[in-house]
């Protein structure tokens, strides 16, 4: 089995290595195909690896080599397959998989395909080293190395220039990618400090020997700790505030936005909390503070979802809003289900991209929804994969979205904390809400595309073949709930419910659904038929601009650090290094010289002059030594 | 009144003064000179009359040696004087500033 | 072969010494093949040094003047073993790559004085012969500044030289002392390190003396507020200059502090931390905003320089075996990596003649290895795992986390605002559309550059995946000088806090 590990792992390196060996050339067909298959072939060692442990039971685990030993520190390149990391990986390698392929058409006509498909595979090694690893320096390996091939592929068009955000709110591609990954590592300090109180507490880093000695820390530690820890999920995760820079990300190729900003690197924080659920269980309040968290970056997103014209940014908004409702299920405990919602949610959000990648091949990467609509007659397949996509994500029965999301609502009611059930219920409302107003703009109404002269054409087959496997995800994950939580609660804490919530599941499923179906109807009669742009209600209502604005939270950020921090740079290079620093060195120098020139005019060539200085020493002299006679 | 230790001392003293006296307010190189003769001879006195304090010869062989010195000096001096003259035409002091810094 | 770091001083001298009577035409060979050789036998010296032991090795000593005990007293250990290497890998790609026409010879000849003095100093036990290469590897590279720099040479030269030397005239005069004290508790002159080790101060004399050194060593690093000759330095001198600055020199003021601060004044350094780690606090922020405030690259990557010193410092003075290896590492990762950024600054600077970033952008679509290369050391420089950038900085922070959790937070700012200047620099000259018509045409990396890149660009990413080949020297001799340290302190405090690994005292 400890091959499976290896293949798996160095497959996607092997393939990222081997298209960045023609990244400079010109487009050649066999570098998609060739790293497309070693992705599958990851994939397929992963799925060997889920299906044994789920007979075993046993986690396989691997030593690859040492790689940092300093004083007491001891560092292996050590991994683990366990039942989450078998989850995690298999999500990771097929949403990967199918990216890859779609990639092969989305990207056919790129100047720089070879070196897309070199980061993209790039990006997998480092989300498997992410997940794979047994330790939490590897896990941060992952952690940056998914940070940088997020920044290599938001800024894949590196070469577009920057423009004012009334044009672009996200300004530039290579802007975009500098926030994101500035923001991150805004978080992966707090990340970085969380592993160096555990290494100096527990005196090492392996997951096995940290959460097996939690006992010996104090709580206080241990609240440290985990909201160390929290904060580098949050930069990932892009909770609030940290949240800015996924929306920007949406500047990537959009199969990049699929795989990294929906399906698999924003879920790396999700991870990082299910995997240190032997922490975060013996610290509640931290845990409800995440869930207090996630619950309102559900309800911020999804208000900021409402009102956006843009294609993407919508969706991006949307995941973040479902990276919400992880942390809430994280943070009340219910770690399987926060796990279950974020595999199925993979599968969904990453067919709704992708299906939005179609529509931007269609429309010639317009994505202003006012001016897509009736796509629905020669997109067909794209609309009914995007339908099912949405279904799922508004959580309708029997798609995958209704298993988990209701399993969430249902932890939150059976924590008793219903505030938080509340706002997740009505969030749901306003999930169908948006995802449906954005498939009534896109496919129904009239055919607002006339106008900028584009003829839409649906993808060729064989990318329409290779979204079905996550539409069929999408279809019927929901089904495997069992079987998922008979495997992954081997390893994580199973999470029951009360009686009391039980009797009460049918009820609040129902009332779920209303609401998503409310939010479906509602978006239906507003969206399906003929739409106009109000451009005056866009001018004056203060709602509209809040939202569409991000709530001014991107011109604050800028207004309050990025502009100070650039100004108080420049303070301290001209004013102070330039002002004080080397102008105290060099006026020493000077003082010096000046010493030198006033000495100087002693020199002045006339001979009794010099006679009465000679004098004047020598009278000095006489006296400081009488003096130091006299005192001694 | 018997003459003792301090008169030559302060006599000593005394010539020293009007030899510094003479080197800080002469503009003549030739003065100068002598000025500083009479410095060197306050010198010599000093010398010779702690010499006979203490009952040590070597004050008073200092003293020779600076006669002598003085002597060599003087004639070396006087020589470099008249090329001096030769040459600039005065042994004013604040004319001879070739030294300038 | 017990004479090789006699060898290893002393082969650039008689080969510059040479160098004078070889052929203008040939000179270029003649250095590549000098400094090839040197590197050589400084690999070999690698192979043969015994990882497992962590003190001295390859030992020599011959008094010099026995009078005073000033000897001719040489030796490495993990400490200085790979610096040295660094320097002499240094020196090669620096002559590899240079583009200059005018005085070649006479640059070639330098440089390889050059290298004597920085070996030298590394490999000194004796603290006159440290003193002498000290001072000594000033000369050369004043030269450097001096002769082939840009516009305003001379006073960057001046101001390197004066500035430096005035702080290492202080230190002289702590050395005098210091040996006068061993002079007078032990009835013998000495000026050999290792005895100097044995010497126990009174705490008084302890804080005097770390002051006096601490001026000599923090001049060179450069701390803040000495640093202000750095840019200066780097602005104006040629791009082999810099290389060797950055990447060199400036290592001979933290490793001064490992070698001479800590081991003979423990309970001082320890009284201390706190002040150095503001200073070292002040550098990394402070200089890193300066750096994003700069419209030259080169002045950017001369205040990045600062900045990581800062993160050297704080490992240094983290007093446990965690921090001092990973702030050793983390010389000569930014070694590599500040070099390696200085000359492909260097080579756009060879091609434009300017090194302001509003003449460039999008500078990848024309010269796109140039921009790989470029975007890989920017990685290194900003601290990612998998590079040799990531394992020094971790280290160190690491190491003074265990000192003071607060102060490791203000100094992890390192990791963000390091990637702001350093991104924003990238994004500035190599994304963006190509605006200046200039630039449309340049041509990318030729192979003389890419022969002096491709190596640098092999060693981050090796060490950065396996550096257990360097790291475990450094970590055995690092162990060795905290229980030097240990045994030597004498408050409480400077005990509680000089760490000595669990493995270490196991093993006694």
């Amino acid at each position: 089995m400890e091959n499976y590990v290896y293949i798996a792992l160095f497959a996607p390196l092997v393939s990222s290595l081997f298209a960045a060996l023609f990244a400079q050339k010109p487009k050649i067909q066999l570098v998609g195909i060739v790293t497309s298959v070693l992705i599958i072939v990851s994939l397929l060692a992963s799925l060997t690896l889920l299906l044994h442990i789920e007979e075993t039971g046993k986690a396989v685990s691997v030593t690859l080599m040492d790689w940092i030993q300093a004083g007491d520190m001891d560092i292996k390149f050590g991994f683990t397959v366990d039942q989450v990391t078998a989850v995690m990986m298999s999500v990771v390698t097929l949403v990967s998989s199918v990216v890859h392929v779609y990639s092969n058409y989305y990207m056919e006509s790129d100047r720089s395909f070879n070196r897309f498909f070199s980061y993209l595979s790039a990006f997998v090694f480092s989300m498997m080293i992410l997940v794979m690893s047994d330790n939490f320096l590897g896990l941060f390996i992952g952690w940056e190395g998914v940070g940088v091939c997020s920044w290599l592929l938001i800024g894949f068009w590196y070469d577009k220039k920057d423009v004012t955000r009334d044009i672009n709110p996200s300004i530039s591609p290579s802007w975009a990618a500098n926030e994101a990954f500035i923001m991150n590592r805004i978080a992966d300090l707090g990340m970085l400090v969380g592993i160096f109180m555990i290494y100096w507490n527990l005196g090492t880093l392996k997951y096995s020997e940290v959460f097996a000695h939690l006992d010996t820390l104090s709580h206080g530690m241990l609240v440290g700790i985990g909201i160390a820890l929290f904060i580098g999920a949050m930069g990932k995760s892009a909770q609030f505030p940290l949240h800015t820079w996924l929306a920007d990300a949406m500047e990537g190729p959009t199969p990049v936005s699929a795989l990294i900003h929906a399906a698999t690197m924003v879920t790396a924080g999700v991870y990082l909390v299910i995997r240190a659920n032997p922490l975060y269980s013996q610290i509640p309040e931290v845990g409800y503070f995440i869930a207090v968290l996630g619950t309102f970056v559900a309800i911020f997103a999804a208000s900021m979802a409402l009102v956006n014209r843009d294609l993407k940014r919508v969706i991006a908004y949307s995941t973040l809003s479902q990276l919400g409702y992880m942390f809430a299920a994280a943070g009340l405990g219910a770690y399987w289900v926060a796990l279950f919602h974020l595999a199925a949610h993979a599968f969904f959000k990453a067919l709704l991209f992708v299906g939005a990648g179609n529509v931007m091949h269609a429309m010639h990467d317009e994505l202003d929804m006012f001016k897509m609509g009736g796509l629905k007659k020669q997109m067909k397949w794209t609309f009914l994969y995007m339908g099912v996509a949405s279904l799922a994500l508004s959580g309708i029965y029997p798609f995958a979205g209704f298993f988990s999301k209701d399993t969430i609502l249902e932890a939150a009611f059976n924590e008793h904390t219903y505030g938080i059930w509340f706002v997740l219920w009505f969030t749901a409302g306003l999930t169908a809400f948006y995802s449906f107003r954005q498939v009534f703009m896109v496919f129904f109404g009239d055919e607002r595309y006339h106008e900028l002269g584009v003829h839409p054409h649906e993808a060729k087959p064989y990318a329409l073949w290779a979204m079905a496997p996550l539409a069929v995800l999408a279809l019927i994950f929901g089904f495997f709930k069992e079987d998922f939580v008979e495997f992954v609660t081997k390893f994580l804490p199973a999470y029951e419910m009360s009686e009391h919530t039980e009797h009460m599941v049918w009820i609040l499923t129902i009332v779920t659904t209303a609401i998503a179906l409310t939010g479906i109807i509602i978006a239906y009669f507003k969206y399906s038929k003929g739409l106009k742009r109000n451009l005056e209600f866009e001018k004056k209502n203060k709602v509209y601009n809040l939202l569409i604005n991000q709530y001014y939270i991107p011109i604050l950020y800028e207004k309050t650090f990025s502009k100070p921090y650039k100004e108080l740079s420049e303070i301290a290079w001209k004013e102070i290094d330039m002002e004080i620093v080397d102008a105290g060195v060099d006026g020493i120098a000077k003082a010096v010289k000046v010493m030198g020139d006033e000495s100087r005019k002693m020199q002045n060539g006339n001979l009794s002059s010099y006679l009465k200085w000679m004098v004047a020493g020598f009278i000095i002299v006489t006296v400081v030594s009488l003096l130091t006679v006299v005192i001694k | 009144m018997t003459i003792g230790l301090s008169h030559y001392l302060i006599l000593s003293a005394i010539l020293f003064s009007v030899g510094l006296a003479g080197v800080l307010r002469r503009k003549n190189l030739l003065m100068l000179f002598f000025a500083t003769e009479i410095m060197l001879n306050a010198a010599n006195i000093a010398f010779a009359a702690i010499s006979v304090h203490i009952g040590d010869l070597s004050g008073q062989m200092f003293a020779l040696f600076i006669i002598a010195i003085a002597a060599s000096e003087v004639a070396v001096g006087l020589g470099l004087l008249i090329l001096i003259y030769k040459k600039y035409g005065t042994l004013d002091l604040d004319n001879l500033s070739i030294m300038k810094g | 072969m017990s004479n090789i770091l006699t060898l290893l001083i002393f082969f650039p001298l008689i080969a510059a010494i040479f160098g004078f009577f070889v052929n203008k035409n040939s000179i270029r060979v003649y250095g590549i093949a000098v400094s090839a050789a040197e590197f050589l036998l400084s690999l070999w010296l690698w192979k043969s040094y015994d990882s497992a032991q962590a003190g001295f090795q390859f030992v020599e000593k011959m008094p010099l003047i026995p009078d005073f005990g000033i000897s001719y007293y040489l030796g490495v250990d993990g400490i200085s073993l790979f610096i040295v290497i660094m320097a002499t890998l240094m020196t090669m790609i620096g002559i590899i790559a240079l583009s200059v026409k005018d005085g070649l010879k006479n640059l070639i000849i330098t440089l390889l004085f050059l290298e004597v003095a920085m070996v030298g100093v590394f490999v000194s036990l004796d603290v006159i012969l440290f003193y002498v290469f000290w001072e000594f590897s000033l000369v050369p590279m004043l030269y450097i500044i001096g002769a082939w720099g840009g516009s305003k040479r001379v006073y960057a030269a001046i101001k390197f030289f004066i500035y430096t030397f005035a702080g290492s005239l202080v230190m002289l005069v702590g050395i005098l002392y210091l040996a006068y004290l061993y002079y007078t508790t032990t009835g013998v002159w000495s000026f050999s390190l290792t005895d100097w080790y044995a010497l126990l101060l009174p705490m008084t004399v302890q804080k005097y003396l770390f002051w006096a050194f601490f001026l000599g060593f923090a001049i060179k690093v450069p701390m803040f507020p000495f640093h202000t000759w750095l840019p200066y330095a780097h602005g104006q001198a040629p791009t082999v200059g810099s290389v060797i600055l950055a990447a060199v020199l400036l290592k001979m003021g933290s490793y001064g502090f490992v070698r001479f601060s800590l081991p003979l004044f423990p309970d001082a350094s320890v009284a201390y931390i706190t002040p150095v780690a503001v200073i070292a606090i002040i550098m990394i922020i402070y200089t890193a905003m300066v750096a994003y405030a700069q419209k030259d690259m080169k002045q950017v990557i001369a205040y990045s320089s600062i900045s990581h010193m800062g993160v050297i410092i704080i490992g240094t003075f983290a007093m446990n075996a965690e921090g001092i290896s990973g702030s050793i590492f983390q010389m000569l990762s930014h070694g590599i990596v500040s070099g390696a950024l200085f000359m492909l600054v260097g080579v756009i600077y060879d091609r434009r003649h300017t090194k302001l970033m509003s003449e460039f952008g999008g500078l990848a679509k024309v010269m796109p290895t140039y921009a790989t290369i470029f975007v890989i050391m920017t990685m290194a420089s900003v601290g990612l795992p998998l590079t040799i950038g990531f394992i020094g900085e971790y280290l160190s922070l690491a190491g003074f986390f265990k000192v003071s959790p607060l102060m490791t937070v203000i100094a992890g700012t390192s990791i963000i605002v390091g990637a702001v200047y350093m991104l924003s620099l990238v994004k500035k000259s190599f994304f963006g559309p190509v605006t200046n018509p200039e630039n449309e045409k340049l041509k990318d990396l030729d192979s003389k550059e890419l022969w002096a890149l491709i190596p640098l660009v092999a060693i981050v990413v090796w060490l950065g995946i396996y550096p257990k080949p360097v790291l475990g020297p450094i970590n055995n001799s690092t162990k060795a000088l905290v229980q030097l340290m240990h045994n030597k302190a004498q408050t409480p405090e400077a005990k509680k806090i000089i760490l000595v690994s669990k493995k270490a005292k196991e093993a006694k």
